[in-house]
C-alpha cells in the first residue's frame, strides 16, 4: 500500500497552513518521516502526533509517509537510496533490525545512519485478572510444575526474544506461543489459553483500565513512573532487560548542521510540557540519545539480537 | 494414453515433486515447534504427489476398461490453437509490464487498450485510437487523480 | 432499548448523514475497482478524517467499509472479477446469471441482500454486542484450527465432477499460502531471496488471476464469434415469489456472517464461501447452483455485509482489530484520542451511538446509491466484446498495481491467470485453490500454535469443546458428500456439476 504521493500532498497542505515555514537554518523546507507501519498502525499514529510538536522546533513542515511492505525492507531500501540532505528520515523500531537479520534484504540497517533516539517503550508482562497468578513468581512456579504457556505478539520479535531469555534464565519448560499481533495475543490471555502475555503498556491500556488484565512485571531497566509498585524482571532476579526504542535514522552521510538541528529539536520536543503530558499518559519513556550515543546503541542492540538469533539457530 | 485426466495427474505429480525439493531444504532452528516450518509443506507435497498418481492411475484404468484406444485427436482437438491465441494476449500483458516504467502509465495503458481491442477482433480505424486515448484518460483520472496511486510516469513525469 | 433510543437521537444529524453517504459512495467505487480492497479504500480516506469531528470521522470510515464490501460484487457479477476477496463466492453464480442476460436481476439481488445483511449485522452489533464478544473469547487456537477445517470442507462442494481433482486444487492453494514468513518461527519459506515474497502472495492476486485473467485468456483463445447475450441496462429487484425463495439463503448468510465477523481473523471470504455452501446444501434447487442460481448470490452477499457490521464487535469491545479494515478503523479512533475497548462505552458512549446511527444511514444509502450507479455499469459491460476485454485487462492491470505499487504483483497475477487457463483446459476446478489459499495461513498457524500450547498433545483438538464441535460438523459434511458421490457412482448416476471449473 503506497499512498505517499496522496498523503504527502494532503498533509503538506495541512501542515503548511498551521506552521508557516520559517526555516532559515534548516537546509530544506519539508522533512519527510518514513514509517513501515501502515496508516493507522501504532508507529504511524505515534509519528503523526510527534510531528505536530517537531515541526515548529525544526522550523520546517513535517510530513509522515507510509512505505509498508516486507516488514520494513521496502522502507529501508527507500531510505538507503534517498539523498542525505536532511529531507528524508526513517522512524526506527526494533523491527528494522529484526528484518535486516532475518530476511537479509538488499538494504539493511547498516545502510542507514542512526540519528537520535526519542523514546523507550516499556514492555510489561500481564495476565488475565481472573487468573490465579498474583506475581511473576507464581507463573514461574506453576511452569516449573507443569508446562508453562507464554505468549508473544509476533514470531520473531523483541517480545519473543525477551520470553526466550526469561525461559532460559528461569530454566523452566514453557511453550512460547507467537501470534499475529497484540490483539490476537490479548484474546488468548483473556480466555485463559495463555498464562501470560508480553506487550507495550499503551497496547493493553484499555484492558488495564477496565481491570481485565493485571500487570506482573516490567522488562524495563527501572520501575515505571505510572506503576511504581510493579517490579522489574531484573529485580526479581532474572537478568532480562528489554529496550524497545523509537528513534530516527537517515541515509548515510548526513551533514553536521542537520545532525545538530535534530539533536537540539529532539531535546526541545521531549521537554515541551504539552507533549510531555501526552506521551507520559501513553506510558512512553523519554530516552534521548545523541547521534553518537544512538549509533553505538543500535550497534549493540543489533549485535545482541544477532547473537540471540544465531544461538537459537534462527539464522546461520 | 494422454487423456486430459492423465495429464492432470502428471502435472500434479510434477508440481508436488518440485515443491517437496524446496520443502526439504527449509532449515530448522531452535525456535521451531515440533511441526516446524517444513512440517505442513512436506505433508502438502506428499499428498499432492499421491493424489496426482491416483488421478493418473484412475485415468489409465478407465481407459483400459473402456477397451477402445483413446482418440487423441478428439481429446485435444483445437487445444494447440487455443494455447497460441491465449499466449498472444499474455504476450501483450508482458509487453505492458516490461514497458510501463519507460513509457509511463498513460501511454502504456492506451497502447494496451488499443492492442487488446485489435487482437480481439475490433476493426482497425481511427476509433481504436480514440478508445485507447479515452480509456487511458479515464483510468488515469480514476487511479491517479481520485485514488492517488503513484503509477510509474516514465515519459509523463511532468503530469 | 436505551441503545435504540440513544441511536435514534443521532439519526437526524445532517453531518452524520453526509459522512455516511459519502463513505458508502466512496466505498462502492473502491470496492468495485479490482485490487482496491476495503482497507485500501479506507486508508485513502484516513488523512481527511484527521481534521474532522470524531463521530463523523468514524462514521465515514465505517461506511466506506460497508460500501466496499457491497461494491466488490459489481465486477464479480459483471466481469468475473471479484472486486474484494469476500466477493469471490459471488462470482460463481453471479457471472453465470450475467451470461444469461440477467445481470440486472443479479445486481438487484446482490444489492438488496447486501442491505439486508448490513441491517441484520447492525442489529446484532447494537443489541448482542456483549454475548457476541464472549463468542470471540471462546475461540482458542484449536477452535480456530477446527474453523479452518470446517471451511476447507467446502472443497467437497466446489470440486465439480472429480473430488480428487478438487483436492489437488486445494493443495495448490494451501501451498501458495506457505510462501512468506513462517507463522511460528518467523523464518522465511519459499521466498528465494526476494523481498517481494516476504509478506507472502496476497490472495487477491491469485483470485483476480484465476477468475478474471483466465477468463480473458479463454475468450482470446476462442476465436469463434460467440453470441454475447446482452442484459437490459436496468436494475431489477426480485418479485414476491423469488424474494420468498431467497429469504432462507439470506437467513443462512446473515447468521454465518454474524458469527464469522465476530471472530478476529476469520473474515468475510470464509463467511461467503461457507454460506454459499450451506445455501446449496439446504436448497430445493440444488441443480441450479453453479449455473446462475439467484440463491448463490443472495447467501454470500448477505454474509459479507453482515461481517462488515459485526467485525466491529471485537474492535469496540476489546480494541482488537480482526482484519486490515478494522485495523484502519482503530487508527481512526486512536487519532482522535479515543481508545476502543472495554472503557469506550463508559467514556465515549456518544461516539458509539453516533456510529450506530451512521451505520444505519449507511445501509439505506447503500440502496439509494447502488440503484443510481448500477445501470451505468451494465451499460458499460454491454459494449462489444473486443473493447470490453481491452478495458477489463487495463482495469485489472491498473488495480493490481495499486496494491503495493509493484510490477512483481502484476507478473504474479499473469502467472496465476495462465495457471488458471491450463487448469480449465485440464478440467481441474480452481475454486478449491482459492479456498485453500484463503484458509492456508489460518489452518497452519492455529494448528501449530495449538500444539505449542498443549506441548505437542494432539488431544487438545478434542478436549477443547468448540474445536470438537466444529470438527464433528466438518467430518459429517465431508462424509455426507463423499458418501453421496460413492452412491452416485455405484448407481451409475453422474454426479452433478457444481463448479465452473470445467470449460
Amino acid at each position: 500500500m503506497r499512498f505517499q504521493h496522496f498523503i504527502a500532498a494532503t498533509l503538506a497542505a495541512t501542515a503548511m497552513s498551521v506552521f508557516p515555514a520559517a526555516a532559515a537554518d534548516y537546509p530544506v523546507p519539508t522533512v519527510t518521516l518514513v514509517t513501515h507501519s501502515s496508516p493507522g498502525g501504532g508507529s504511524d499514529v505515534f509519528l503523526r502526533e510527534m510531528s505536530k510538536y517537531l515541526a515548529p522546533e525544526l522550523g520546517v513542515n513535517v510530513v509522515v509517509e507510509n512505505v509498508s511492505g516486507g516488514s520494513g525492507a521496502k522502507a529501508m531500501a527507500d531510505l538507503a537510496q534517498a539523498p542525505a540532505d536532511g529531507s528524508r528520515f526513517y522512524a526506527t523500531t526494533p523491527t528494522f533490525i529484526y528484518t535486516s537479520l532475518l530476511s537479509e534484504p538488499e538494504f539493511k540497517y547498516t545502510d542507514l545512519e542512526p540519528l537520535v533516539n526519542f523514546f523507550i517503550d516499556p514492555e510489561v508482562i500481564y495476565t488475565a485478572t481472573g487468573s490465579a497468578y498474583q506475581t511473576l513468581e507464581d507463573v514461574i512456579k506453576e511452569s516449573r510444575e507443569s508446562r508453562g504457556r507464554w505468549g508473544a505478539a509476533n514470531p520473531a520479535s523483541l517480545e519473543r526474544q525477551a520470553l526466550e531469555q526469561l525461559k532460559a534464565a528461569t530454566g523452566v519448560d514453557a511453550g512460547i506461543v507467537s501470534h499475529e499481533g497484540g490483539g490476537d495475543l490479548m484474546i488468548n490471555v483473556l480466555n485463559g489459553t495463555l498464562q501470560i502475555g508480553v506487550g507495550e503498556v499503551q497496547e493493553i491500556q484499555s484492558q488495564l483500565e477496565a481491570g481485565e488484565v493485571r500487570l506482573l512485571a516490567t522488562f524495563s531497566d527501572t520501575r515505571l513512573d505510572n506503576y511504581p509498585d510493579l517490579p522489574t524482571v531484573e529485580e526479581l532476579g532474572y537478568g532480562v532487560v528489554v529496550r524497545k526504542f523509537r528513534g530516527i535514522a537517515g541515509p548515510k552521510g548526513l551533514p553536521a548542521d542537520v545532525i545538530a538541528a535534530w539533536e537540539k529539536a529532539t531535546q526541545a520536543v521531549l521537554a515541551s510540557p504539552d507533549y510531555k503530558k501526552a506521551y507520559e499518559a501513553n506510558n512512553l519513556r523519554a530516552n534521548y540519545m545523541s547521534h553518537t550515543e544512538y549509533g553505538q546503541f543500535i550497534d549493540d542492540f543489533a549485535n545482541e539480537t544477532e547473537t540471540f538469533l544465531r544461538e537459537t539457530g534462527v539464522i546461520q | 494414453m494422454l487423456s486430459r485426466d492423465f495429464v492432470s495427474g502428471l502435472a500434479a505429480v510434477l508440481i508436488g515433486a518440485v515443491y517437496l525439493v524446496f520443502a526439504y531444504q527449509l532449515r530448522t532452528s531452535a525456535l521451531d515447534d515440533s511441526v516446524g516450518p517444513g512440517g505442513l509443506p512436506r505433508t502438502y507435497g506428499w499428498l499432492l504427489l499421491t493424489l496426482g498418481l491416483l488421478i493418473a492411475a484412475g485415468a489409465l484404468i478407465k481407459q483400459i476398461r473402456s477397451g477402445t484406444a483413446l482418440d487423441l485427436k478428439l481429446e485435444w482437438k483445437g487445444q494447440g490453437r487455443r494455447i497460441v491465441w491465449a499466449g498472444g494476449l499474455l504476450a501483450i500483458g508482458i509487453c505492458y509490464i516490461a514497458g510501463v516504467s519507460t513509457l509511463g502509465y498513460p501511454l502504456a495503458i492506451a497502447l494496451l487498450l488499443a492492442a487488446v481491442a485489435l487482437y480481439q477482433g475490433a476493426r482497425p480505424g481511427l476509433h481504436i485510437a480514440a478508445i485507447g486515448i479515452g480509456g487511458a484518460a479515464f483510468l488515469w483520472a480514476v487511479f491517479v487523480l481520485v485514488l492517488g496511486v503513484s503509477m510509474p510516469m516514465g515519459l509523463f513525469a511532468f503530469l | 432499548m436505551e441503545i435504540l433510543y440513544q441511536t435514534a437521537v443521532h439519526l437526524g444529524d445532517p453531518y452524520l448523514f453526509l459522512a455516511a453517504a459519502a463513505g458508502v459512495a466512496w466505498g462502492i467505487l473502491g470496492g468495485a475497482m479490482p485490487g482496491i480492497s476495503p482497507s485500501i479504500a479506507m486508508a485513502l480516506l484516513l488523512p481527511f478524517t484527521y481534521t474532522m469531528e470524531p463521530t463523523g470521522a468514524i462514521v465515514l470510515l465505517a461506511s466506506t467499509y460497508v460500501g466496499a464490501e457491497y461494491g466488490g460484487s459489481i465486477p464479480a457479477i459483471l466481469i468475473r472479477t471479484p472486486g474484494t476477496n469476500a466477493a469471490a463466492a459471488t462470482v460463481i453464480d453471479g457471472y453465470e446469471m450475467n451470461k444469461q442476460g440477467k445481470a440486472g436481476l443479479a445486481l438487484g439481488i446482490s444489492l438488496y441482500s447486501g442491505v439486508l445483511g448490513s441491517l441484520f449485522g447492525l442489529m446484532m452489533l447494537m443489541l448482542l454486542s456483549k454475548p457476541l464478544a464472549s463468542v470471540a473469547l471462546a475461540f482458542t487456537p484449536p477452535a480456530y484450527f477446527a474453523l479452518g477445517i470446517l471451511g476447507l470442507s467446502v472443497i467437497a462442494t466446489l470440486s465439480g465432477e472429480s473430488l480428487l481433482k478438487g483436492f489437488v486444487a486445494a493443495l495448490l492453494g494451501l501451498m501458495i499460502a506457505t510462501i512468506g514468513t513462517d507463522p511460528v518461527t518467523g523464518s522465511n519459506r519459499f521466498t528465494f531471496g526476494s523481498s517481494d515474497l516476504l509478506t507472502g502472495i496476497a490472495p487477491v492476486l491469485i483470485m483476480v488471476g484465476m477468475f478474471a485473467m483466465s477468463e480473458l485468456l479463454v475468450q482470446a483463445s476462442d476465436r469463434s464469434e460467440g453470441i454475447k447475450v446482452l442484459s437490459r441496462p436496468r436494475m431489477e429487484f426480485p418479485g414476491r415469489k423469488l424474494a420468498k425463495r431467497l429469504a432462507f439463503p439470506q437467513a443462512i448468510g446473515a447468521s454465518i456472517g454474524t458469527f464469522e465477523g465476530v471472530m478476529p481473523g476469520a473474515g468475510g471470504t470464509i463467511a461467503s464461501f461457507m454460506s454459499y455452501n450451506e445455501a446449496r446444501r439446504w436448497s430445493r434447487h440444488k441443480d441450479e447452483f453453479g449455473k446462475g442460481s439467484p440463491e448463490g448470490i443472495a447467501a454470500p452477499e448477505t454474509a459479507n455485509n453482515a461481517v462488515a457490521e459485526t467485525a466491529l464487535v471485537p474492535l469496540l469491545s476489546f480494541g482488537i482489530p480482526g482484519s486490515n479494515s478494522t485495523a484502519i478503523l482503530l487508527g481512526g479512533f486512536l487519532i482522535h484520542g479515543l481508545v476502543p475497548g472495554p472503557m469506550l462505552f463508559t467514556r465515549s458512549a456518544d461516539v458509539v451511538y453516533g456510529l450506530y446511527a451512521g451505520l444505519f444511514i449507511a445501509a439505506l444509502s447503500l440502496l439509494a446509491i447502488g440503484m443510481l450507479m448500477l445501470p451505468v455499469c451494465i451499460w458499460l459491460v454491454n459494449r462489444p466484446r473486443p473493447y470490453l476485454s481491452a478495458f477489463i485487462f487495463a482495469l485489472i492491470l491498473s488495480g493490481i498495481y495499486s496494491i503495493h505499487a509493484s510490477l512483481f504483483d502484476l507478473a504474479i497475477m499473469l502467472v496465476a491467470g495462465t495457471v488458471g487457463f491450463f487448469m480449465r483446459m485440464l478440467r481441474i476446478p480452481f475454486l478449491p485453490a482459492v479456498l485453500g489459499l484463503v484458509l492456508g495461513y489460518l489452518v497452519e498457524s492455529s494448528f501449530r500454535r495449538s500444539l505449542v500450547v498443549s506441548g505437542d498433545d494432539m488431544s487438545i483438538f478434542f478436549t477443547d469443546k468448540v474445536s470438537l464441535a466444529l470438527l464433528v460438523v466438518a467430518f459429517l459434511f465431508v462424509a455426507g458428500s463423499v458418501g453421496k458421490r460413492i452412491l452416485d457412482a455405484v448407481r451409475h448416476r453422474p454426479s452433478a456439476k457444481y463448479s465452473e471449473g470445467s470449460e
